[in-house]
């Protein structure tokens, strides 16, 4: 029987590719976080991570607590479906500590919902920020807990 | 955090036209001018590969000159290609993920085995065939750093063989057949990314794959051409005007299609005006007007078709000088216009509201990741690490296509 004999690039070809190939499955071998797949095309451990990372958010039944005169007039206005850190920003630390001061807002957060855009319904109040008031304080004529009262 | 997501909208909302999402207001668009590069680049590699590709399966010998050159160009700009990418990410440190945890259900994860393969089982492979008995007899004449690199390059075979050079010469031919449509699917790769987007008017579209390869095809010629003529001028060489005239006319034929379908597809939406179809043209007329009307079809396309065309006429009559400059001018509008084509497509993209009834607004920075000065860094290191591959793997004058242009005609007969 005839022996195969393989021209030499082609011996070389072959064994250069063996080497890359192997390399690589030996590099995947190691460097595949050892959860991955477990539930899914990501590692398993990743959703242990983000549940135990600490909260930042308090919910507004722990603001409630101290300042349920503010929140009781938030809920008689039409900003009572608004969340008080969706404006206030997150305050978990400011509730488990009351020394913890919360951002100071400089009231920059009234124009994402009031600034004036064509697709938000017509009855919203919306404003020109730069045409409406050069200040930053929209508290000096609004009242962001009781907007239809005027201060 | 909160004060600075506010200040955009109060920055960005004024620049919108119409009725645009409030969750559309973002500084500038996700993919920017890094992602107008990466198909650049890409279309670049497969054009310049089809013009080698003339020379080994068609048989183009008047190409003979370039045909290195464009594969050494290919490369050059292969090996660029991730960069915008890769500098277009958030986490560039994670980039091996992609390869450790490979996908076969997502087409943008795929683009690592298209890459893949093109790169290491064509270009590489082919290149390495077609120097192979080049890397045996420089290594065997060069010393010092130059010769351990043409040494490592032989992979350790010196057979020089009758039957080991036709072996190479054999497996170069299947490599180039195999090339032809590995090319396509690298660049028709990335036209199927967009073409597949059927919320996007702008993008979703069967014609987007083979507007993007012809356009490849049409880019990478006008690139080998333009590499060609500035490599001559460095070496105060003559230009081989057989070759060039050659180039020209591929140039031209890949053009005349590359605008065809092109047309086709205006054509096609004009007629059948779909819904998104006023915002389309909106975006024609005004937002793109200077890189559509004026990039794209005028310089990248009219110019070039009217110089290259009369060319093909009237080529007899044009002196040699003129004609050289016809083709050099020719190739840099196309090179720009493609350019423009790729802008037109990825920011156009993103510049009207998923409403359709309002748009958005993009300045290009010059600094910043996604500025003019990067995609101008990256498009200049593929010519960087080209001329180290020229100085490397093309030091000898380049062959001759069979006409000397300085030699007396009648005397050569006589001889």
């Amino acid at each position: 029987m005839k022996r195969l004999h393989l021209p030499p690039q082609i011996v070389r070809l072959v064994l250069l590719t063996i080497g890359i190939v192997g390399s690589y499955l030996v590099a995947r071998y190691f460097l595949t976080p050892p959860s991955f797949g477990e539930y899914g095309w990501y590692r398993g451990s990743a959703l242990a991570e983000l549940a135990s990372r600490d909260q930042v958010y308090a919910g507004t039944k722990a603001c409630d607590e101290c300042h349920s005169e503010e929140y009781q007039k938030l809920l008689g206005n039409s900003h009572k479906t608004l969340s008080c850190e969706g404006c206030h920003g997150p305050s978990k630390a400011h509730a488990d500590n009351p020394d913890v001061k919360p951002e100071i807002l400089n009231y920059s957060h009234c124009v994402r919902c009031h600034e004036a855009n064509p697709s938000r319904p017509k009855w919203h109040k919306q404003i020109v920020a730069r045409d409406h008031y050069t200040g930053d304080r929209c508290t000096e004529c609004h009242l962001p807990h009781q907007p239809s009262e005027a201060p | 955090m909160t004060n600075e997501l506010t200040n955009i909208v109060v920055e960005i909302l004024p620049r919108f036209e119409g009725y645009v999402y409030p969750n559309e207001a973002s500084a500038h668009p996700l993919w920017g001018f890094l992602i107008v590069l990466y198909p650049y680049i890409t279309g670049l590699v497969a054009g310049a590969f089809i013009m080698a590709s003339l020379v080994r399966v068609f048989k183009v010998k008047a190409l003979e000159p370039v045909y290195r050159l464009s594969l050494l160009t290919a490369l050059a700009f292969l090996l660029c290609a991730t960069l915008p990418l890769l500098f277009h990410l958030g986490h560039p440190e994670r980039c091996f993920e992609i390869m450790i945890t490979p996908h076969f259900t997502s087409p943008m994860a795929m683009f690592g085995f298209v890459y893949a393969w093109y790169l290491m089982a064509v270009l590489l492979l082919e290149l390495w065939f077609d120097y192979r008995q080049d890397f045996v007899k420089w290594s065997q004449t060069t010393a010092g750093f130059k010769g351990i690199i043409y040494r490592a390059f032989t992979l350790g075979v010196t057979d020089e063989s009758d039957a080991a050079v036709r072996l190479d010469m054999k497996m170069g031919w299947i490599l180039s057949i195999v090339g032809i449509p590995s090319a396509f699917l690298l660049h028709g790769y990335v036209g199927f990314i967009f073409g597949s987007i059927k919320a996007n008017p702008w993008w979703g579209n069967v014609l987007m794959p083979i507007i993007f390869i012809l356009s490849a095809v049409a880019s990478g010629i006008a690139l080998c051409v333009f590499n060609y003529m500035v490599l001559t001028w460095i070496r105060r060489h003559t230009v081989d005007m057989r070759c060039l005239d050659t180039m020209g006319m591929f140039l031209f034929y890949a053009l005349v299609v590359d605008a065809s379908v092109e047309a086709l597809d205006w054509i096609h939406r004009i007629y059948s005006a779909e819904e998104g179809f006023n915002v389309i043209y909106y975006m024609a007329r005004e937002k793109l007007f200077y890189t559509l009307s004026i990039g794209q079809a005028a310089i990248g396309t009219l110019l070039p078709l009217l110089l290259l065309g009369s060319l093909q006429l009237f080529r007899k009559h044009v002196p040699e000088l003129v004609r050289r400059r016809m083709y050099f001018a020719s190739a840099s509008m196309m090179l720009l216009g493609v350019l423009a084509m790729r802008w037109n497509v990825v920011i156009g993209g993103q510049l009207f509201s998923k409403s359709l009834r309002g748009v958005m607004g993009y300045k290009l920075e010059f600094a910043g990741v996604e500025g003019w000065l990067m995609g101008m860094v990256l498009l200049g290191l593929p010519f960087v690490i080209l001329t180290v591959f020229v100085k490397l793997f093309l030091s000898e004058r380049l062959p001759s296509s069979g006409h000397e242009p300085h030699v007396n005609l009648p005397a050569a007969e006589k001889a």
